[in-house]
C-alpha cells in the first residue's frame, strides 16, 4: 500500500494495477447489494439477450476506483470525497481489467486531489471512466 | 475584471455544485444564507473556482472570507498578480 503524504503529490503522479472479475467478486457483490438481475447471474439469460456471457455488475467493476485511491493514489491516508463514473462498456466474469489513474489536480487547502481514471478490459477496450476526488487525511 | 463581474462569473460555478440551477448570488451571499453549502460544498467550490481561474489559494485567505463579496475579490487579487 502506498502511504503518499500531500507534499509527495503532484500533478501527472500516476499508478495502475491489474484486476479481474471474480466468480466469487460476483457472488459477493449480489449479496452485498442485493441486486439479483438474471443479466448478471443466469448465463442463459444473459446469452439470449446477445451478450458472450453474464455482464459484470457495473458497480462491482467501478469498485476498484476504490482500490485505486485506498491502496495506490494517495494511498494509506485517502479519504474518498467523490466519483462520477461514465460506463462505456460492459465487463464479463472472467475479464482481466487494469485500472489506471492520475492525478489532474491539487488543491492545498483542503489537501484535495482530483484524479482521472479508467477501467480497461483485456483486449483494449475501455469499460470506464472515472473523475475522482479525494482528500488526504495524514497524521499531524 | 470587476468584483460584480467576477460574481456573475461564479454563478453557474455555484449552482453546478451546489445543485441549485436558480440561485442568485449576491456580494453578501454567504454559507450561512444558502442551503447545501456545507463543508465538503465548500471544498468542491473552491477547487472549481480554481481550476476556472488558474489561481492556488491559500488556508489562512479562505479563512479570511465571509461572504462571495470577499471570494470575489480575492479572485480579482489573484488573477491580477498571475
Amino acid at each position: 500500500m502506498n502511504e503518499y503524504r500531500w507534499t509527495d503529490l503532484k500533478v501527472g503522479l500516476d499508478a495502475q494495477f491489474e484486476t479481474a472479475i471474480t466468480e466469487a467478486a460476483m457472488k459477493g457483490f449480489a449479496e452485498i447489494s442485493g441486486d439479483n438481475n438474471p443479466l448478471h447471474l443466469d448465463e442463459e439469460f444473459a446469452r439470449n439477450r446477445g451478450f458472450p456471457g453474464r455482464v459484470a455488475f457495473g458497480l462491482l467493476a467501478s469498485s476498484f476506483y476504490s482500490k485505486l485511491v485506498g491502496v495506490y493514489l494517495p494511498g494509506k491516508f485517502a479519504l474518498l470525497h467523490g466519483i462520477d463514473v461514465e460506463m462505456k462498456a460492459p465487463a464479463f466474469v472472467g475479464d482481466r481489467l487494469t485500472v489506471k489513474g492520475q492525478i489532474t489536480h491539487l488543491s492545498d487547502p483542503f489537501k484535495r486531489l482530483e484524479i482521472k481514471a479508467a477501467i480497461v478490459n483485456g483486449e483494449g477496450k475501455t469499460i470506464s471512466k472515472a473523475k475522482i476526488r479525494a482528500g488526504v487525511h495524514e497524521p499531524a | 475584471m470587476s468584483r460584480d463581474t467576477i460574481i456573475q462569473e461564479l454563478v453557474p460555478i455555484f449552482r453546478d455544485v451546489l445543485d441549485q440551477p436558480d440561485l442568485v448570488l449576491e456580494s453578501k451571499t454567504s454559507a450561512s444564507t444558502v442551503d447545501g453549502w456545507d463543508s465538503l460544498a465548500h471544498v468542491n467550490l473552491v477547487v472549481a473556482i480554481e481550476k476556472k481561474y488558474r489561481v492556488k489559494f491559500a488556508l489562512g485567505e479562505l479563512q479570511a472570507l465571509k461572504n462571495v463579496g470577499d471570494m470575489a475579490d480575492l479572485i480579482e487579487k489573484k488573477v491580477k498578480k498571475s
